[in-house]
């Protein structure tokens, strides 16, 4: 109690900068919102935030500072990572603009929410201690359940907050339950120290460590959508608003995996060779039950869930290696995944306001003769999803198999590419719903002839039509240059794979 | 000091907890259970605090409840916008994302 044995830690301020200027700007764009006139700059004020952020972030590049008694530590893997959250939440404030959830929950509420879940990203990607572990991932998560139930007038937006709700509050504790077996086992919330600790018990002779660190795996898994934890997924991600459902796939993905790396490479780094079958084995499933469940897959956002689901697999490919090469792969193929995902969702949400079909297939059907500079960019997205050659996707993959063959992971390797040729089903069935128009007519899933085109989560009576929306700066925008980004970097890929390199060094 | 029995009762508020979220169907007795499994976690963190004799367990099983709080609040916002639009407040009959 007394203040003798307490000394306050050293606080690096220029490091913590990031993430002081998040909550500085997560303050004043909720602030905003409280006065009539000021409630318009919220989403300015949130790219002045993320702006500023991403400006600290890249001043400490190359930099490796433990933070705040090693709660923290800023190295290149935490400012790539947080690098891709701010792009991510960058276009999500373009893609909310005119969008009915933004106005039904409040400019500033909505606007201080999405920073707030980026604030939750920078300080997961940046976590070195499993009390800030926990801490930031329930940052980012709380944040997001509401986000994703802001469509108060849509029925699917509640439920799919609830379900995400329920679902991540359900990871999170069994997160904080392995947490508190490591803990136990090891003596330490530090992961330099439970790396001590386990070197010195051996991780296969403790059944508290053991047990705590398939909790904890479990519950990262729930957070990544990695199969069997990934039911979540296609549910929240179709119900929820898509600029949120876009920003939903790929930062919390991004952060989720970023921890993921530092935990099992840092904390249980000493015992790598016990814990790398495990993952294997998870990520084959995910690959397994995202790709065979987005056949058949009507909405696209479900559709996308599940690639997502895919995805994840592909990436934890990254992680078991547990190599330089192999995070390398991981980051690159997160960036990449930024570009795909964000094409096909600009091209969703300016779909869902143009056409009454909601994210359903039918939305997209001719739209090579309706709306080229829609087609082109959701074209180019879903074959960088599946991989073909010159997108990002093939480059993601092949650098992601060549850290797997290295690290003597064949046949996780085989898996990857036995699951992109299953994913080639539903890619290109949206492709050819695009190119050649009415042909999926004939094969009239469930839409029986005036019925009323309410399938999926969006529902017409409730969205306004704006038969503009696809020629909006900020829909068209985001789509064209994400798609050019995604064909570019699978041209000339050696900027990202800088990037990549310099993210991959930090841990090794 | 024997902690065995702290941690068979954490375990035992965890497993609890978790079945009642399998089980159960109404969305608030959902959150209780959840409530149930951080407070497992919490026992669980106090009790190797005291046998591992540092304070770190202690202090992260105060941040959780400051967390848990949190979450029940959000949760039951979310359960209050259900009712108010009318929808059955059952989670077994919230299901229009399906398939």
């Amino acid at each position: 109690m007394s203040g003798a044995g307490f000394a306050a830690p050293h606080v690096d301020y220029a490091a913590t900068a990031p993430i002081i200027a998040l909550t500085v700007g997560l303050v004043v764009i909720l602030m905003s919102g409280v006065f009539e006139t000021t409630k318009r700059w919220a989403p300015g004020l949130a790219v002045m935030t993320l702006a500023a952020t991403a400006g600290l972030l890249l001043w400490h590049w190359n930099d490796q500072i433990d933070l705040i008694a090693g709660a923290l530590r800023v190295d290149n893997l935490a400012i790539s990572i947080s690098l891709i959250a701010i792009v991510s939440a960058f276009s999500t404030i373009l893609l909310s603009i005119r969008e009915r959830a933004a106005e039904e929950a409040g400019q500033g509420e909505y606007y201080a929410l999405l920073i707030g879940s980026v604030l939750g990203m920078v300080l997961l990607s940046e976590a070195e201690n499993l009390v800030t572990f926990f801490v930031a991932i329930e940052t980012l998560s709380i944040p997001l359940y509401i986000l994703c139930a802001t469509n108060l007038r849509r029925e699917g937006s509640l439920e799919s907050g609830l379900k995400y709700l329920i679902v991540g509050s359900l990871g999170s504790a069994t997160l904080l339950y392995g947490m508190a077996f490591i803990y136990g086992g090891t003596g330490s919330t530090d992961f330099a120290g439970i790396a001590h600790g386990i070197q010195a018990n051996g991780m296969l002779h403790d059944p508290l460590i053991l047990i705590g660190i398939a909790l904890a795996a479990v519950g990262l898994a729930f957070k990544t959508s990695i199969a069997p934890f990934h039911q979540w997924t296609p549910d929240v991600y179709q119900g929820a608003p898509t600029p949120i459902t876009n920003f939903m796939a790929v930062a919390t993905k991004a952060a989720a995996f970023a921890v993921f790396v530092r935990f099992f490479v840092v904390a249980l780094g000493p015992e790598t060779g016990d814990w790398q079958l495990g993952l294997a084995i998870l990520a084959a499933i995910s690959i397994v039950v995202g790709n065979v469940g987005a056949i058949g897959q009507d909405s696209l956002k479900r559709l996308l869930g599940y690639s997502g689901v895919a995805q994840a697999g592909y990436m934890l490919g990254g992680i078991v290696v547990a190599s330089e090469k192999g995070l390398s792969s991981l980051v690159f193929y997160l960036a990449a995944y930024l570009f795909m995902n964000l094409a096909a969702f600009a091209v969703i949400v300016a779909r869902e306001r143009e056409t009454p079909y909601g994210d359903d297939i039918r939305g997209v059907r001719g739209l090579m003769a309706e709306r080229p500079s829609l087609a082109w960019p959701l074209t180019i997205s879903m074959l960088a999803l599946a991989g073909l050659p010159a997108t990002a996707g093939f480059i993601g993959k092949l650098y992601l198999i060549e850290a797997l063959v290295e690290g003597s992971y064949t046949w996780l390797a085989v898996f990857i590419a036995v699951g992109t040729m299953i994913s080639l089903a539903y890619y290109l069935r949206v492709v050819a719903a695009m190119w050649m128009g009415g042909e999926e007519t004939a094969a009239g899933t469930s839409a029986a002839p005036g019925a009323t085109p309410v399938i999926s989560g969006a529902s017409p009576e409730a969205d306004p039509v704006d038969p503009e929306a696809g020629r909006r700066w900020y829909l068209l925008a985001p789509a064209v240059i994400a798609a050019g980004i995604t064909v570019f970097l699978g041209v000339i890929p050696q900027p990202l794979v800088d990037f990549a390199t310099h993210a991959g060094s930090s841990l090794f | 000091m024997n902690i065995n029995w702290y941690i068979v009762l954490s375990a035992l508020l965890f497993t609890i907890g978790a079945t009642g979220i399998l089980v159960r169907r109404s969305p608030m007795v959902i959150l209780l259970c959840l409530e149930l499994m951080l407070n497992a976690g919490n026992l669980a963190l106090v009790a190797f605090s005291r046998e591992v004799g540092n304070q770190q367990g202690q202090v992260f099983a105060l941040v959780v409840m400051v967390i848990a709080a949190c979450e029940v609040v959000v949760g039951l916002g979310l359960i209050v916008a259900i009712f108010r639009r009318k929808l059955p407040l059952d989670v077994d009959d919230l299901r229009r994302l399906h398939g």
